[in-house]
């Protein structure tokens, strides 16, 4: 395996992480801001990406920006929010062509550098604050995005289980927002938000590429000026929920679907930041990862309840969320099927081939993902930035590869089902559980 | 074995026609950790009626091409073959498209014995009336989730308001009703038809030998016998120029509607293949990106009024019997927005693309290359694609730079006709 290494380089309190490497046809840049993720700052900090992507102090107007980037041999810039346990991530991205490989030669770098950097740090202002149409746009967009969630209804079960399961947790907020913030956010009051995230919260930013890390530093350096430079807060790694007195529940939804969409919640009690975190991949991969997985042999390939039947672990806030699309009369039997497979964990009915395909898939996850430029950026950012510690690739796949049964069996134990979750149709008996 | 350099974007390619039929082209990727292959048959759900050299004329039933993708993972072992990637620490799948259908793994690890174990699998197909019927369960609940699905029902609204006869327009999973007419001997029909190394091409793409791989291949293939090559015939139902529908709507449980739009091309401008097909795409995809992609004045307007946001795009299918452009996204006000398109696209059609524009988005079209060759999947799956048409995707931009400004105004007046422009749109329920 060829592996990856990142260079990291403080300008002032901004961490800069840059990886040359070859294997790319293109240069990734990508800026990470963490905020604390609160009622009172969300809709906010969903809100900036989209307002930052309109306009720069150069190119004021977004057909100027977007003409600037097509001209620039189509590079991208692009932007977002998520949720890492308590926390929420605003990044911002763009990816440039490597004039190595196009007939005309010349660097695209620089000028990749300053339009990456003022996108980020030079909005283009109107009367001291952000643009008003702007902002007003930009609102309109994201209550789009809130109120379009229920079209995917993967997605929207996914977000209502973990709405009901963590009620009353910061990390039941979506991350896009909320659509009664919006009426109180105006062009100035979102502005000064901005300068306050952007001269206090973490930031990261990364490049990935055929590139020299001096020249990369060199480059952002001169676009971090020395308001830039202050010192930043610090947000605290969130640690798991114990959830000891929690008792399991059932929520069920009504839309009108043809196909029952069940979610299952679990508390793992294991975080990234644990030692156990390796055990706790393991016990996902045999659990419901991979098409080798309990879950998808016994729902869909014995039962023949479901397509899809699988899990995955938010590992900073330590959940695990199982996911099925069934046929609505069989929610009970589904529900039953995947208990017991949570059962079975617990008590280490765990085979050596499970264990041997687990280790093998994991690995080879783990591995692919530094083939994209991405995702190799995630990873770090994940496991050695957010983990509150330091975890490279090879630590990783080391412990995974020691991670024995009872290692399992001991996350297993910690395991909970606090949430059942069930988006159905409108038929049938409304109290009935069906 | 063939050696096939492009040295502008550093890439080397190496082909060789087995003596079975079979195509095999590998792309040595140094650096990369993983391997991504893909066995892939011509062969997809508009395959419905066809005829094998000196046997008789069949149709068979709406989405059997994607059943038999399903159906052959199963094994004699009883095990299914996903056991066996995973034990070689493997990610396997497989999809079934329009036109093809492919399988394919990737792996960081035991490149030789999962690629052995992908020819095997697909080589050896085990169908049981047992293990048929308890796949219609499964797939039934995939035709569900499509079903709820409001950006499949709207892209698939929009085929189907825009074709009469073209079997395009039927779903690639079918419909309950029709899978459940399928039988085993109904599959293994099609699997013996369209399955035979003569119909297939195999890609790998990644840190691979070439010399060594070939070889392997070569061995694992003569090893096997197969039917002499027969030609297969299949057959379209003529499709007339008109649309089927000029405007299709469905009412979903959904937040905010749907609305895809586009042009279908008329009989002169389908079963193009080779370098013109490509010309028609890439030029096609210029005239989209010119007029409303998201550098375009009619785009910034429609945004800035909010009858659009970042989920509008536009895109273009061209392959055997059809074509056509899609453009859309999410928006509160569908109404509204058709009519502006047919008040302004029209005006800004008549004005022409500008030199300037035209260059602006070959420019961008050329970097986007470039990000998609960092894409092993993108590659293998994109160049089976051209190859199955007699294009060659490597050639992407020597044709993108063969491109006038002519040829895509040209382009324009052909592609924009007004008669052949369908809708389709995803609404709230009332």
């Amino acid at each position: 395996m060829s592996t990856i290494q990142f260079e990291t380089v403080s300008i002032g309190d901004v961490r800069v992480h840059v990886c040359s490497s070859e294997k790319f046809k293109t240069t990734a840049l990508l800026a990470f801001i963490a905020q604390e993720l609160k009622p009172e700052y969300v809709t906010k900090t969903a809100l900036l990406p989209s307002v930052l992507q309109r306009g720069t102090a150069s190119y004021p107007t977004t057909i100027e920006l977007r003409r600037k980037l097509d001209s620039f041999y189509g590079a991208t810039l692009f932007g977002d929010v998520f949720k890492r346990g308590e926390r929420h991530l605003i990044q911002i991205g763009m990816e440039i062509a490597n004039e190595r490989y196009l007939s005309e030669k010349k660097s695209l770098l620089d000028e990749g550098i300053n339009l990456f950097s003022e996108a980020l740090f030079s909005p283009h202002l109107e009367q001291g604050g952000f643009k008003a149409s702007y902002v007003e746009a930009e609102k309109k967009n994201l209550k789009q995005k809130i109120e379009s969630l229920q079209d995917d209804k993967i997605r929207y079960a996914s977000q209502r289980m973990v709405e009901e399961m963590c009620k009353g947790e910061p990390y039941a907020l979506f991350n896009h927002g909320r659509i009664e913030d919006l009426p109180q956010i105006d062009a100035q009051n979102l502005y000064t938000y901005y300068q306050e995230v952007i001269q206090t919260c973490p930031i990261d930013i990364y490049c990935v590429g055929n590139v020299s890390a001096d020249d990369v530093v060199k480059r952002l350096e001169r676009n971090i000026g020395d308001s830039l430079r202050q010192r930043r807060k610090t947000l605290a790694v969130p640690s798991a929920v114990h959830s000891a007195a929690r008792k399991e529940k059932t929520v069920i939804d009504r839309l009108n679907v043809k196909q029952g969409k069940l979610n299952l919640g679990c508390r793992t009690n294991v975080t990234i930041q644990d030692d156990d975190y390796p055990a706790l991949m393991m016990y996902n991969g045999i659990f419901g990862g991979f098409p080798h997985s309990k879950l998808f042999l016994n729902v869909r390939e014995k039962a023949s309840l479901a397509y899809y039947c699988s899990s995955r672990l938010e590992s900073h806030k330590g959940l695990l969320i199982i996911q099925s699309g069934i046929e609505i009369s069989n929610f009970e039997k589904a529900v039953d099927i995947i208990k017991k497979q949570l059962a079975a964990m617990q008590q280490g009915d765990i085979s050596d081939k499970e264990l041997d395909q687990t280790k093998a898939t994991l690995s080879n996850q783990l591995k692919e993902q530094q083939d994209r430029s991405f995702e190799l950026i995630h990873f770090h950012f994940n496991q050695s930035v957010l983990s509150g510690r330091e975890r490279t690739l090879e630590a990783l796949l080391h412990d995974l590869e020691q991670v024995r049964k009872e290692d399992i069996t001991r996350v297993a134990e910690k395991i909970q089902l606090e949430t059942i979750y069930f988006l159905r149709d409108q038929e049938g008996n409304a109290n009935a559980k069906n | 074995m063939q050696k096939i350099e492009h040295r502008q974007i550093e890439e080397t390619l190496y082909y060789e026609k087995l003596p079975n039929g079979l195509q095999v082209y590998l792309l040595p990727k140094p650096g990369f950790n993983k391997t991504y292959a893909t066995f892939t048959t011509r062969y997809g759900s508009i395959d419905n009626t066809f005829q094998v050299q000196g046997q008789e004329k069949m149709s068979v039933p709406d989405g059997i091409a994607h059943f038999l993708e399903h159906k052959m993972f199963e094994q004699p072992s009883g095990e299914d073959v996903f056991q066996e990637f995973s034990r070689q620490g493997a990610s396997a799948n497989a999809f079934t498209s329009f036109t093809r259908t492919a399988y394919l793994f990737s792996c960081t690890d035991q490149v030789q014995k999962n690629l052995t174990t992908l020819l095997d699998f697909v080589q050896s197909p085990y169908f049981t009336d047992q293990n048929v019927e308890k796949e219609k369960g499964i797939i039934g609940q995939e035709i569900r989730m499509y079903d709820d699905n409001p950006d499949w029902r709207s892209y698939f609204g929009l085929i189907e308001a825009m074709y009469q006869q073209h079997p395009v327009k039927i779903d690639i999973a079918g419909t309950i009703e029709s899978i459940s007419k399928i039988t085993k001997e109904l599959l293994y029909t099609c699997y013996q038809t369209f399955y035979h190394p003569s119909n297939m091409l195999l890609f790998l793409v990644g840190p691979v030998d070439p010399e060594a791989t070939i070889e392997l291949i070569r061995e694992n293939q003569s090893a096997k016998t197969f039917d002499e090559i027969k030609e297969i015939h299949r057959f379209f139902p003529d499709e007339p120029d008109q649309v089927a529908e000029k405007v299709k709507e469905v009412e979903l449980s959904v937040g905010i509607s749907k609305c895809l739009f586009g042009f279908k091309e008329g009989k002169d401008a389908v079963n193009l293949t080779g370098e013109a097909l490509m010309k028609q795409e890439l030029a096609t995809q210029i005239v989209l990106e010119a007029l409303i992609g998201s550098s375009s004045e009619l785009y910034q307007s429609l945004y800035d009024d909010g009858l659009i946001d970042d989920s509008f795009g536009c895109d273009y299918s061209l392959d055997r019997g059809y074509g056509f452009s899609m453009i859309g996204g999410d928006t509160f006000d569908p109404d509204q927005l058709l009519q502006r398109i047919r008040d302004e696209l029209p005006k800004r059609a008549e004005q022409g693309i500008s030199p300037e524009t035209f260059e602006r988005i070959r420019k961008k079209k050329i970097g986007a290359n470039l990000r998609f060759l960092n894409s092993p999947e993108w590659i293998a799956n994109q160049f089976t694609n051209y190859r199955f048409n007699d294009a060659d995707l490597f050639k992407i931009i020597p044709v993108l730079e063969s491109l006038s400004v002519d040829d895509i105004n040209r382009r324009m007046q052909q592609h924009i006709d007004w008669n052949r422009f369908a809708v389709s749109i995803v609404r709230p329920h009332s």
